[in-house]
């Protein structure tokens, strides 16, 4: 394992938190617009949950890591890519102050739509940058970006909806997440007819596509099965599958690109010293945000 | 030239001479507009905190009150706020792919021990927020010191940054190939203990007074209608005495600074002070003033000292003078109205101290100058203190050209080849001013609000039943 090995590792750890848990807001953000329901946008409000534009802080990660560790590389992807990367940043920018505007002042109509429209356009324009690298692409407006786009717009759709059925059923609210479960269902189905026949016509050759179709199915028949819980993992899995299995196929020269021992073995420290105060905050924050108003802390 | 062609066209080599004006006018845009946001962003949860251990104390409603509703802002803010840190990170690369390519692994770790401490910060503005109502109120006050520090530590590493394009440190340049590489020396480069303390000192000040100019505001409302809002005095005198301690320290790091610049970057020292020839005992000019002597007197204790002028240096490597000067009059010009502002507050104060010894009743002319000419300057001391900012910026950034890395790298190296980048300009500036517009719209409709009841949480969670 060289310092390089870790760095990427770490950088695809940061892209997965991002897609997993970013994605999941762009998801919900996407069900917000879509759903005519008042009530059901209430759910999706609330399951915003305490962290709202703080999951960009792996987006950040992600940035900050590669142009420390792999500076030329990261040169080449913004520079390259510049139109796509900055109409994300522009949704990022939309997105996160609609969302909070419509909290303080819900009577904005155009508020919500803002919100909602960014919400697909930052995953769409990601997604299309990372499936033109990893398939040696030029342009984003090639097939393979206009894939990568609905593909990864998709599958954060997907994983929304599967937090969403638990949220709701925190909520004490059965009606709401029957129906998200439906969403689920189909927005899990679209993602697989995406992915799978993608991967055959892209020529992916990775046995990480056998994992994330064993995941997407196992995951369907949880929902079938009604598994909420379960069903947050392995759709998880399914998802992140795809990532890794589009990050095994970009074709950087990291070896010549790789930053400085010195310079690397800092950021693992700042890193692992961060990570302690991080991690237990992060936790009380989850606990917290999981109990109701009007309880206060005994443990505190 | 079409849309597709530009998309399509990634035509490598140097940038159109518009383009690079693009991207330098972009980061200067959204750069500054993120500083006046982060600036309240810091300084706000300190504020916040004040008026909530004197509720704690004091178990005043007002000051509870306050608290809350500034905490709420500061949310909306935050928020604001870390969705346009992350386009500038962004821009690093979309913009500056030369500058990064070459010296990202250098400066890389400030960025990665400022993404930890926002993050930190970010988590405990999440407990700050929802525990209003769910944790005990002194457990709540607690939450909101790791806010404070977080936010201030994160401006410092990031400063550093900047401190070191203009003082660069940390590695060697063998054959154009950076080795060598020591991250800490270039994090603690010469130029970053006097840039961090003048840049939290500055967005304690944009914070302070802009808070401040909006209660100046009411309080004028007040006046006219011939009301006494204790809530707006105590929201106006708590900011306002923020600011108002910070102006003459900062006079004095200011001071500093200019110092520090002379010593280390004379080119920039030279276009701030008007320096044209190098002279003995240079006058110090002012717009149209002229003190003899008293530049050198100033920098160097010697009325009699040399300063060296632009003609000391290269003409290719001059910056473009005469805005870095106006921007460098500008900011002083305001700093000492601010200056002046915080002494006649400060002597208001003392004098009520005095005035109340004596038999408790304190006479109309002994108290705080709630007079109308002093809100109305109070009121502009926000926009005031903003505008100092952004031409304290203007002054190092466009000083330090025609070099990103001072002495090593000029900025036209450092810019993203792509053709097209004014467009993105055009782009940024339409959506910003939307933002800011929205924003300031938002945060008027939250103050017309009535007070809310007690314990309501920052962002209203459904009710919708208990979790299981």
């Amino acid at each position: 394992m060289s310092h390089g090995d870790i760095a990427l590792g770490l950088i695809l750890l940061g892209l997965s938190a991002y897609l997993l848990f970013g994605g999941a807001d762009f998801g919900a953000g996407l069900w917000h617009l879509i759903s005519r329901r008042r009530s059901e946008k209430e759910i999706i409000e609330h399951a915003m949950g305490p962290l709202w534009e703080a999951n960009h802080v792996w987006l950040i990660f992600v940035m900050v890591m590669t142009w420390t560790a792999f500076p030329p590389v990261f040169a080449e992807v913004m520079s390259t890519h510049w139109v796509p990367l900055s109409l994300a940043a522009l949704g990022i920018v939309a997105r996160g102050s609609t969302f909070v505007f419509a909290k303080a002042v819900p009577d904005r109509g155009w508020y919500a739509w803002t919100f909602g429209i960014s919400s697909v356009l930052t995953p769409y324009c990601l997604g299309a940058v990372a499936a033109t690298i990893a398939t040696g692409g030029s342009s984003w407006v090639g097939l393979a970006g206009v894939y990568g786009g609905v593909l990864t717009t998709t599958l954060c759709a997907y994983l929304a909806a599967v937090y969403l059925i638990w949220d709701a059923l925190r909520l004490g609210d059965q009606t709401h997440s029957l129906r998200f479960r439906g969403y689920a269902l189909m927005s899990g189905v679209a993602s697989g007819v995406l992915a799978l026949p993608g991967a055959a016509a892209l020529g992916v050759h990775s046995p990480l596509i056998l994992l994330s179709a064993a995941a997407g199915l196992v995951s369907l028949a949880l929902l079938v099965r009604r598994s909420y819980l379960a069903v947050r993992a392995t759709a998880a899995l399914a998802v992140v599958a795809v990532l890794w299995g589009a990050a095994g196929m970009a074709g950087f020269d990291l070896d010549s690109a790789v930053a400085h021992d010195a310079v690397l073995e800092m950021v693992f420290m700042a890193l692992g010293a961060g990570a302690l105060i991080l991690v237990p905050s992060m936790i009380w924050l989850y606990v917290l945000f999981q109990r109701g108003p009007g309880e206060p802390s005994r443990t505190a | 030239m079409s849309t597709v062609a530009l998309l399509t066209d990634a035509a490598q080599g140097a940038a159109t001479p518009a383009d690079f004006m693009a991207a330098r006018q972009q980061m200067a845009f959204t750069l500054g507009f993120h500083i006046i946001l982060a600036s309240i962003g810091i300084g706000l949860p300190a504020i916040t905190l004040l008026a909530e251990w004197r509720s704690l104390r004091t178990g005043d409603p007002v000051y509870a009150e306050l608290a809350r509703r500034w905490m709420k802002a500061a949310g909306v803010l935050f928020a604001v706020g870390a969705v346009s840190g992350t386009v500038l990170s962004f821009e690093m690369g979309t913009l500056w792919p030369g500058f990064m390519d070459k010296y990202g692994q250098v400066f890389g770790a400030a960025f990665a021990l400022e993404g930890i401490a926002f993050f930190i910060e970010a988590i405990f503005m999440g407990i700050y927020l929802y525990g209003w109502d769910r944790l005990s109120p002194r457990a709540h006050f607690v939450t909101g010191i790791p806010v404070v520090i977080a936010g201030l530590l994160s401006a410092s590493f990031v400063v550093t940054v900047n401190s070191w394009m203009n003082q660069p440190r940390g590695f060697r340049l063998v054959d154009g190939e950076v080795t060598d590489v020591d991250p800490l020396a270039a994090m603690f480069n010469p130029a970053t203990p006097v840039q961090a303390v003048h840049l939290i000192l500055a967005s304690l000040m944009v914070c302070g007074f802009v808070v401040a100019s909006v209660y100046a505001v009411a309080l004028l409302r007040d006046r006219r209608a011939g009301r006494v809002d204790r809530y707006h005095r105590l929201g106006f005198a708590i900011p306002f005495s923020l600011g108002a301690a910070c102006a003459p320290l900062q006079v004095l790091v200011g001071d500093w600074a200019a110092r520090f610049v002379e010593g280390n970057q004379p080119i920039k020292f030279a276009a701030m002070e008007g320096i044209e020839h190098t002279e003995a005992g240079v006058p110090f000019r002012f717009a149209v003033f002229e003190i003899p002597n008293l530049l050198s007197l100033l920098t160097k204790y010697d009325a009699h000292a040399t300063l060296r002028g632009l003609d000391a240096f290269p003409a290719d490597q001059h910056p473009p003078a005469e805005v870095v000067k106006t921007s460098f009059e500008i900011m002083i010009a305001i700093g000492m109205a601010l200056l002046a502002l915080a002494a006649w507050w400060a002597l208001a104060w003392w004098l009520r101290r005095r005035g109340t010894g004596r038999n408790g009743e304190l006479s109309p002319r002994r108290d705080l100058p709630w007079k109308p000419w002093f809100l109305r300057l109070a009121a502009l001391a926000g926009v005031g203190a903003s505008i100092a900012m952004l031409a304290g910026w203007t002054t190092t950034e466009v000083g330090r050209q025609p070099w990103i890395v001072y002495g090593v790298m000029r900025t036209e190296e450092a810019v993203n080849p792509s053709p097209g980048l004014r467009f993105g300009l055009y782009v940024v500036l339409v959506v910003y001013t939307v933002l800011a517009i929205a924003t300031i719209s938002v945060l008027r409709r939250m103050r017309r609000r009535p007070p809310a009841g007690p314990g309501t949480p920052a962002p209203e969670p459904v009710t919708a039943g208990s979790p299981r």
